[in-house]
């Protein structure tokens, strides 16, 4: 009798336990429908149950009402009609903290980019990069030109139409004091850019005067350098600027620091909302890109919105779902989505890569730790490792394979792939998983096991280094665990070390690191001379805080005089004799080895909602560049609703 | 004790529990005796290949033919389109191949082929089509493309000398080989995973790696809460005091917090397979150190302790003789508890990426965290997490089970 009681008791709980999960659930989606009767029992729990279901039945249709109805949204500020905004995913992944493009520890993903190609949403730059045929392309600006063929300085004039977001017309004067305010408050294009940019002035309202630093022989520093603050620089307003200088009391530090929320910008969106859930972008309706002289007409989405994902799967979760339209996220065996699963879901490319690939990220070796200055230690690192399984199992296929891109310092586009003769280096290439090979490369220079323990030792220390790279970067953490397997097999003990992200680049800006991995810059006009600086240039080595390039702190004479003269240069056939030769410097001293190759920017997309994204070979010439970055921000303008 | 172990095994509870870790246990050895193959070989070039084997598709082209009169092109052509693919097809050529909805008739598939064959082009203009529809008939075109034909395959050799292509081989429709006859075949019962490691013997190799954790883990956290318990029980007064004062604090904070700080201070270089057996050991003894020391407490005035003490017998010998086996079955419930919780624990400090590292050894823990951070369980590779959580669920699951068997057979009030 007495369990026959217990026993009651625990399915009495049971079913309370259930009822009231049922009521909470009920409760969490909706406000219409209470539960009436929190008491335990069998009857009241399947009531409730019922209860549940109506709210899953209101929910949906509140999803149908969104879809179709404006003005039930405006009720809720931070929900925007799903077929007037366009989602992203892989961008954003904590509260934004500022609007500020002079801020060094921004996190605004969507809004402040300023690398190979800017992004372009609410600040604008001159012109935009097109990573598909290197070329720049008109935004803010009409057309560029070089002053003289020294290459000293350079006019550009900037288009009639622009203006601010508040109606004023944008001038040269708003760009001049733009350079000027970067400079004085050394945001990080600020430090960067005087090295090769003496002034930029205004002629007129429409004409900027850019002059070039120039060396002691009169000749500009980097011309390349020069094209890549058109690109890059964000113009911002005059009076805007002197408003935020007023109230940091143009403190440097300050003006940094400044949130900058009630911003003026130039570009197609502005702020609209945001919190720790997501961020959302409005269109402006008053953008002067829709003159004729620009595009001609406003960007299709009313709203930009990204939504705070915890992490990879939760977007994915989302793209499939269909609440995500255009995501940037490493997706194991994305083909699945379409071939398996049957979504409406397509990449740029519709087999491996998928995308389109631009840069390559690598396996840094510091050259001043002990063991990894010699040269037979790296180079039999790159030689053993796996790169067909990186790429097939890490990358998931996602990268050309080292066969047909041999390895170089210029990426796998067709256009630096011509600039460099890859027959004269095919010898100096090493294929992988040769680990016989790079077990003879090192006994042959006598690093051998003596001790008997499986690890070879040089000097009498133990080959022992430590592998890094961020926490939560899957392809990344995956390929140094397949670098450190292969490495074991030498002799060579590699262990994987994942820090969080900022104490990863305080360890490789610090040169506080063994081996590390990352990408070199991809696709952007001073490219490939830019990634060669980032390999091969004791310019960066020197740096104390080096976030530029080159985190080997390699140092190569002859590589430094080749890249001092190659920016000047304008021979085609010269300048592929000099890539040749710092390929061959790069193959040799092996200071990296890049990985696999990846795209800069790529996107999956879901084409529930919109459709007409740039696809590969499909004439419009736009890259894949998440919609958002230099060019592909035309991606925009193409978008339509599917019927 | 014989009649002891008798009782235990009489209890079923006790028996499920120990037929299944036994069983777990007998696997971890002998598998590896029969399929000798290093657990973390990366053998598959890619993700997640499917359960099954795979044979050699040269050795099947050389190999020996069988003729089998089966009708081989109704199962190619329904793998090959679905009845979706055959509603899409019809779609497509109702909207953009100009053919009248009534001449289709989707039940009769070459007739569907026939007009597709006709009609498609991956150039028509699709006015409204997306991107992704586009390219799925393009893929869907590729996919049936001679499908009708009943053509030979022709396997073709490049000459040597002049580089041209010579016919070597031609292969008819209905050749068949025998899986047998294939002598490079693998066979994955549970597929790979993210790294093309072989699931099921990465599994075995794991589950062992996570039995000698928990065994480590549970021997160190025993025998420290034991002794600790057993002096601060026996001995009483500042002693007890002083352990009991550690055994607090250790308990107030939380054990895995403790276990992730020394795990990360440690360093990956150190942390082998023992270490994080020790690891888990020394942070988790302080429950078994205060039941232990309630226990003795309760014991130490007993009649029979006292008539030890008053003749003579060393503190050593009371502890020993006339306390520790009245303690017994309750110290080898705890330490198969013990156990359980080291498994789990080494599970959740390799989910995190503090366990042992992943090119040294296999576990259960580090096995889920690729399997997640691959995404297995949101692209349907279901070999790559379910056996493991399984695994995981039977040891901690048998080990419970053993211990509520023993907790029945000595514990009085629960006799029935």
């Amino acid at each position: 009798m007495k369990t026959r009681s217990k026993k009651l008791v625990a399915l009495f709980a049971t079913v309370a336990m259930t009822a009231s999960l049922l009521a909470g659930c009920g409760g969490g989606g909706s406000n219409t429908t209470e539960p009436s009767d929190t008491q335990a029992t069998t009857d009241d729990a399947a009531a409730t149950d019922d209860a549940a279901e109506a709210t899953d039945d209101a929910a949906a249709t509140d999803d149908a009402a969104e879809a179709t109805d404006d003005t039930a949204a405006a009720g809720d500020t931070n929900s925007t009609p799903r077929n007037e905004t366009l989602y992203f995913a892989g961008q954003q992944w904590g509260t934004i903290n500022d609007w500020n493009p002079f801020s060094t520890n921004s996190n605004n993903a969507m809004c402040v980019q300023q690398k190979d190609s800017s992004r372009t949403l609410i600040y604008e730059t001159m012109f935009m990069f097109n990573m598909l045929d290197g070329q720049l392309y008109p935004l803010l600006a009409t057309e560029w030109a070089w002053d003289d063929d020294a290459m000293t300085s350079m006019t550009v004039k900037l288009n009639a139409d622009a203006h601010w977001s508040d109606g004023t017309p944008l001038t040269a004067n708003d760009v001049a004091y733009t350079w000027d305010a970067n400079v004085k408050y050394e945001s990080s294009l600020g430090m960067d850019f005087p090295n090769y940019v003496e002034s930029i002035t205004a002629v007129d309202d429409a004409t900027v005067s850019i002059k070039c630093k120039l060396d002691d022989a009169g000749n500009p520093t980097n011309p390349l350098k020069v094209q890549q603050l058109l690109q890059q620089m964000y113009i911002m307003q005059k009076a805007y600027l002197e408003k935020v200088e007023e109230r940091t009391g143009a403190d440097k530090e300050a003006m940094k620091l400044d949130k900058m929320d009630d911003l003026v910008a130039s570009g197609p969106y502005m702020p609209f909302f945001d919190d720790d859930q997501k961020v959302v972008f409005i269109r402006d309706e008053n953008y002067w890109g829709q003159a004729a002289s620009m595009w001609g007409k406003l960007p299709a989405p009313k709203y930009i919105a990204h939504v705070i994902y915890a992490d990879n799967n939760a977007g994915q979760v989302a793209l499939e779902a269909g609440d995500v339209d255009v995501c940037q996220q490493f997706t194991t065996d994305v083909q699945k989505l379409w071939e398996e699963k049957n979504l409406p879901i397509t990449t740029y490319i519709d087999e491996p890569p998928y995308g389109q690939c631009a840069t390559m990220p690598s396996c840094w070796m510091n050259v001043e730790k002990p063991g990894l200055d010699q040269v037979e230690v790296r180079k039999a690192i790159a030689m053993a490792t796996d790169f067909d399984q990186i790429i097939a199992s890490a990358m998931s296929n996602q990268s050309p394979t080292f066969a047909q891109v041999p390895r170089s310092t210029m990426n796998p586009t067709d256009g630096e792939q011509a600039m460099y003769d890859q027959a004269a280096v095919k010898d100096l290439q090493f294929v992988g998983k040769d680990i016989e090979g790079a077990k003879a490369l090192l006994d042959e220079a006598g690093i051998v096991d003596s001790d008997g323990d499986g690890i070879r030792e040089y000097n009498g220390t133990p080959l022992s280094f430590k592998a890094e790279c961020p926490d939560g970067w899957t392809d990344w953490m995956a390929s140094l665990e397949i670098v450190a397997s292969s490495a074991k097999e030498i002799g060579i003990d590699i262990q994987t070390f994942f820090p969080d992200t900022n104490t990863f680049y305080d360890d490789i800006t610090t040169g506080n690191f063994e081996i590390c991995m990352n990408s070199p810059s991809g696709a952007s006009i001073t490219n490939p001379w830019g990634r060669c600086m980032q390999f091969l240039s004791s310019q960066y080595a020197d740096l104390e805080v080096n976030w530029s390039g080159n985190w080997s702190q390699y140092r190569n004479d002859e590589a430094d005089e080749i890249l001092a003269k190659i920016p000047l240069e304008t021979d085609e056939a010269t300048l592929k004799e000099y890539y040749t030769r710092l390929n061959e410097i790069y193959l040799t001293d092996v200071p990296s080895f890049a990985l696999m190759y990846r795209p800069e920017l790529f996107y999956i997309v879901n084409e529930s909602v919109w459709t007409g994204y740039p696809m590969k070979d499909d004439g419009t010439n736009i890259p894949p560049t998440d919609c958002t970055d230099g060019y592909g921000i035309a991606a925009l303008y193409n978008l339509t609703l599917v019927e | 004790m014989k009649n002891t172990i008798r009782q235990v095994f009489h209890s079923p509870k006790f028996v499920i529990g120990f037929i299944i870790f036994a069983a777990l246990l007998l696997t971890t050895i002998i598998y590896p005796i029969v399929v000798a193959t290093d657990p973390l070989e990366m053998v598959g070039n890619g993700n997640f290949f499917k359960p099954g084997t795979y044979v050699s598709v040269k050795d099947a082209v050389e190999g020996s033919k069988y003729t089998l009169n089966v009708d081989v092109q109704s199962a190619s052509l329904g793998s090959k389109i679905s009845a979706e693919d055959k509603e899409a097809m019809k779609e497509w050529l109702v909207k953009f191949g100009g053919v009248a909805e009534a001449d289709i008739d989707i039940e009769d598939a070459e007739g569907l082929i026939g007009l597709w064959e006709a009609n498609y082009s991956e150039n028509a203009e699709q006015k409204g089509l997306t991107s992704s529809k586009k390219k799925y008939y393009v893929r869907l075109n590729k996919n049936i493309d001679g499908i009708l034909l009943n053509n030979d395959v022709i396997i073709a050799q490049e000459n040597s000398e002049t580089g041209e292509l010579e016919q070597s081989a031609s292969i008819g429709s209905q050749e068949f080989v025998n899986t047998k006859d294939v002598a490079n075949r693998r066979t994955f019962i549970l597929g790979t995973d993210n790294f093309g490691r072989d699931v099921l013997t990465e599994l075995v190799h794991a589950t062992k790696t996570s039995l000698r954790v928990g065994l480590i883990a549970g021997v160190i956290a025993t025998l420290i809460g034991l002794f600790l318990g057993l002096i601060s029980g026996y001995v009483g007064g500042v002693v007890d005091d002083l352990i009991m004062f550690i055994t607090n604090m250790f308990t107030v904070i939380p054990s895995f917090v403790l276990l992730i700080l020394i795990s990360y201070s440690v360093g990956q270089n150190a942390r082998g397979v023992n270490l994080v057996g020790i690891i888990i050991g020394i942070t988790s003894w302080t429950w078994t150190t205060r039941s232990v020391r309630s226990q003795v407490i309760s014991l130490r005035n007993r009649d029979h302790v006292n008539l030890s003490k008053l003749s003579g017998h060393s503190m050593m010998r009371i502890v020993l003789t006339d306390i520790l086996p009245y303690l017994a079955s309750y110290v080898v419930m705890a330490f198969i508890l013990q156990i359980s919780s080291g498994i789990l624990a080494e599970a959740q400090l390799s989910m995190l990426g503090l366990g042992p590292s992943t090119s040294n050894a296999a576990t259960l823990g580090l096995m889920m965290n690729w399997a997640t951070l691959y995404a297995a369980p949101l692209n349907g590779s279901w070999w790559a997490y379910f056996p493991v959580v399984i695994t995981i669920a039977l040891i901690a699951f048998s080990l419970n089970l053993m211990n509520t068997g023993l907790d029945q057979v000595f514990n009085p009030q629960l006799r029935d």
